[in-house]
């Protein structure tokens, strides 16, 4: 009986151990896969073609286009294996095995032979092969995450394309003749991509996607053919951030040569010539040639288009709007905050700089602004004409000012220091509500210091810190600034005064600016609610 | 003085009428309860709430609440989600921010005082009042312990003290009623160092809070919760981040609680009006068609009656007639069969004359006999 029982015992211990081994292989497995398909790719397209021609029957097929081409690479195969080039241009078709969709069964059958045939031919091989069942391609599966990121052409990026292509412009560029229906280069008229090839294909002009590979990948190709030097022809070569990061930055790359003004006057155009008076406000003189340096494109601030005269901007936006300039006025175009193109709306992002957005976070986005704030960039006034001098039509067509643009930059100096550090308190002791914790000594001049070491290499902030206490005011707020502001105690005391129930009391004025500048400038320490980082207990 | 029966239901008829038509207005003038004029209320900001629970400890203080299981200082119970109850009437959660800047978001919880609160509305007792300073408060001396009021609370505010065996109440935030008498703050607004809590009269609070709105659009979502959630409570929230985010439930609506239960109860005098009418015109309609049922029956009766007298009558005249008939054919055929036999015995007699002699009278009683017979059966 008792060997019986014993026996059982053993069984049953096996059977556990046979169990678990089974179990913990099967999570190395699931373990080594997952590790795998977690690594996030940037070549990963989504097949659905097939909606040309009405909704999908099956799933979109995921794709892994460079794991393709690594593999047709090892068997010796190229692009040409899946893409069909033009026997004119040399370029090749971005589609798969077809240059344009014909019809419904045309395109699923070239999917299903061209894929299916090929994954056949490499397991008859006995080569790893992909899927041939349908639902192995057709399913909701995702193989990878996408870290997928777009590509743009920044201005070093565009010097090394010249360089490259000893400024041979046409290669890329091209404006479309209408009267021969043909591709044209138009030398001085060079724009971005973008101004005509858009996000989705319209009418003729295809869409910014197709345009980039047809071009870019083509060229890359050719250029590697020839053994000479080219860039990626990869997904990831572009779009994968890492690849990115590493193509090489030109620190100092020469201007565009597009006859672009060094500086220029931002001045309104009147509608009828003769009406001098509808411009009133000062002129603006503009640092284009600075200005190019602290975008990574053109089309920062010339969104639409680059042609036309030197005025640019007023072409379309006119004092009161013109259908061009999709009826936003001069006024607006020059300081709407929310639009990236704009003056306002571009300064406005920088303040949100971590730097920056200490003191100007916390200010009210939509206070009014001061005449004097206007005239930090209202600069130069036009000069009234006297009855004598009305005769030529170009001092008519042209308001006349008594300086150069350039001039008017140079003389504008900007605000490099606040007051003398001796002047600045090193420590201020905060005492007044001292109850449960002791006193707290605020590092003062460091705070100073480090604020004013944060604006140092903006000339955009110099120029708008126009006295030595307005940085100051990011904490010493509404009041004028001077070397020993009011106390904040002067206006902050008890909370929630019937006639004052906007402003803070004492106690929550010190916590909100403090933790509120802390929290923009992602200050970590002290922590919020960490009350002895501050406040030492009594 | 007497009323008529036409009268009495004339002025029931009208009575009913008028309660309809006053239904009718109410819902016509979109009237609504804004809240008692400068009444109080506390404005909750999100963005400035930091998560440090000295609002809950003040709360605890002023309240004379129990001691906490931990410290006030222990940030860790905010690692999960908690509510109010008998011994917490406020308590702040943490919630992870969606996308954007990274960092936690605070709530805190604690009644909302609506401006016409589900809980006053349930209570048969009237054991909750929505007092004009804005607090909504409760008197444990009539609570009868029903527990409507925890139902009924679209925010899930009141608990009930289940470890209290014999006096249990329902407990609850009172905005610090008895310090707002006074002129005090409630004690969570005095305990928050960042002034994320706001008193005021909620005319101020509403503007203070679309003045930061306004102020800071990119900073605030631009609503205010409480202002019409629920018709409007006196606890109002602002955050940057959607309210739902923060538990705060988006589903509410901006009906008052207690218009949910108006439809219903506006019905009841309508209904004590007009049913008497109602059933006595029923039951009148009713007596009628029987009273006329009756007449219509004896009526059909009596012309049955008739119906089959005058058959009978005719059945028996018929049955006379044919008595009479066959009377007077058997009386014919007797006759016939006598007259054949006497002649047949006269022919005879006749033939015996030339024989012998035979006497004719015996025929002539036989006769009368056939004769009486017929008239005794009919």
């Amino acid at each position: 009986m008792m060997q019986k029982k014993a026996h059982v015992k053993q069984l049953a211990v096996w059977t556990a151990a046979a169990i678990m081994i089974f179990f913990a292989a099967e999570a190395v497995a699931s373990v080594d896969t997952s590790t795998a398909d977690e690594q996030p790719r940037a070549d990963m397209i989504t097949i659905d073609g097939m909606k040309t021609f009405g909704p999908l029957e099956r799933a979109s097929v995921e794709f892994l286009h460079d794991k393709h081409t690594e593999t047709l690479k090892k068997d010796g195969k190229d692009c040409l294996a899946c893409h069909i080039q033009d026997k004119t241009s040399g370029k090749l078709s971005i589609k798969f095995q077809r240059t344009e969709d014909k019809d419904r069964q045309t395109v699923m059958d070239t999917y299903h032979k061209g894929c299916i045939s090929c994954h056949n031919e490499l397991l008859s091989e006995g080569k790893s092969s992909g899927p041939v069942e349908c639902a192995e391609c057709h399913n909701d599966k995702t193989k990878a995450t996408s870290n997928w990121q777009e590509i743009g052409m920044d201005h070093s990026l565009h010097y090394r394309h010249t360089k490259a292509l000893d400024k041979k412009c046409e290669t890329c560029h091209h404006e479309y003749d209408q009267t021969t229906k043909k591709l044209v280069y138009v030398k001085g008229e060079e724009g971005t991509c973008r101004y005509c090839h858009k996000e989705q294909t319209e009418d003729n002009r295809i869409a910014m996607r197709q345009a980039a590979h047809i071009d870019c990948v083509n060229c890359h190709r050719t250029r590697i053919a020839q053994n000479k030097s080219a860039g990626p022809v990869e997904c990831a070569g572009c779009h994968d951030p890492k690849h990115q990061a590493a193509i090489e930055k030109i620190a100092d790359v020469p201007r565009m040569e597009m006859k672009q003004p060094d500086t220029v006057f931002v001045k309104a155009q009147p509608a009828d010539a003769t009406d001098t008076e509808a411009i009133r406000m000062k002129q603006v003189p503009f640092d284009h040639k600075a200005h190019e340096t602290y975008n990574d494109t053109c089309r920062a601030c010339h969104h639409a288009s680059m042609k036309g005269n030197l005025t640019g901007c007023t072409d379309c936006h006119t004092l009161k709007g013109e259908k061009e300039g999709d009826w936003v006025s001069l006024e607006e175009a020059m300081h709407r905050s929310k639009a990236g193109e704009s003056c306002e709306g571009c300064h406005k992002e920088k303040q949100t700089a971590k730097e920056c957005a200490g003191c100007h976070g916390s200010m009210v986005q939509t206070a009014t602004k001061s005449p004097t704030y206007c005239n930090t960039c209202h600069l130069v006034p036009l000069v009234e004409k006297t009855e004598g001098e009305t005769t030529p039509a170009a001092a008519e067509t042209e308001p006349v000012t008594t300086e150069t643009a350039a001039d008017a930059l140079a003389a504008r100096v900007p605000t490099l220091e606040t007051y003398p550090v001796e002047d600045i308190p090193e420590t201020v002791t905060i005492k007044s509500l001292s109850e449960t914790y002791q006193p707290v000594e605020l590092p003062h001049r460091k705070i100073v210091l480090t604020l004013l070491k944060g604006i140092q290499g903006s000339k955009l902030a110099q120029y708008f810190h126009t006295q030595p206490g307005t940085l100051c005011q990011g904490c010493h707020h509404n009041s004028p600034a001077a070397v020993k502001p009011p106390k904040c105690e002067s206006c902050h005391g008890k909370a929630f005064q019937n006639d004052q129930p906007y402003r803070p009391g004492l106690k929550a004025a010190y916590h909100q600016e403090c933790m509120g500048c802390h929290k923009q400038m992602n200050i970590e320490k002290p922590a919020s609610r960490d009350c002895v980082a501050c406040h030492k207990k009594k | 003085m007497s009323i008529s029966r036409r009268k009495f239901l004339g002025w029931m008829g009208a009575a009913g009428a008028a309660t309809m038509v006053g239904k009718t207005a109410t819902a016509s003038t979109n009237k609504e309860f804004p809240g008692y004029p400068g009444s109080h209320g506390v404005l909750y900001d999100a963005t400035r709430c930091v998560g440090c629970r000295r609002c809950e400890e003040g709360c605890n203080k002023v309240n004379e609440l129990p001691a906490p299981d931990r410290p006030f200082e222990d940030l860790s119970v905010l690692d999960e989600k908690r509510r109010t109850d008998a011994t917490h009437f406020t308590v702040v959660n943490e919630y992870k921010k969606t996308g954007g800047e990274a960092g936690p978001v605070f709530r805190k919880i604690q009644c909302n005082h609506c401006l016409e609160p589900a809980c006053a509305n349930v209570c048969f007792v009237k054991a909750f009042t929505k007092t004009e300073t804005g607090a909504v408060v409760y008197n444990p001396n009539v609570c009868v312990g029903c527990r409507y009021c925890m139902i009924a609370c679209p925010f899930e505010i009141p608990a009930y003290e289940y470890n209290e065996p014999l006096t249990p109440r329902v407990r609850k935030c009172t905005m610090c009623y008895p310090r707002i008498v006074k002129g005090q703050l409630p004690g969570c607004v005095e305990a928050c160092p960042m002034e994320a809590l706001t008193f005021g009269t909620r005319e101020d609070l509403l503007k203070i809070a679309r003045d930061r709105i306004e102020n800071y659009p990119d900073r605030y979502i631009d609503h205010i919760y409480g202002e019409r959630e629920m018709g409007g409570t006196s606890w109002l929230y602002i955050s940057g981040v959607p309210f739902k985010e923060i538990g705060l439930r988006e589903d509410l609506g901006t009906k008052p609680a207690p218009e949910f239960t108006l439809g219903a109860l506006s019905g009841v005098p309508m209904v004590i009006g007009l049913w008497p009418v109602l059933l006595t015109g029923i039951y009148a309609i009713n007596k009628r068609k029987e009273k006329i049922a009756a007449k219509e029956q004896s009526e059909a009766v009596t012309a049955a009656v008739d119906a089959a007298n005058d058959d009978a009558t005719q059945k028996l005249s018929a049955s006379l007639e044919k008595a009479e008939k066959d009377k007077t054919s058997a009386i014919d055929k007797a006759v016939k069969k006598a007259l054949e036999e006497a002649e047949k015995a006269r022919a005879e007699e006749e033939a015996a004359k030339a024989q012998a002699e035979a006497p004719e009278s015996a025929q002539a009683p036989e006769e009368d006999s056939e004769k009486d017979t017929p008239q005794e059966d009919a």
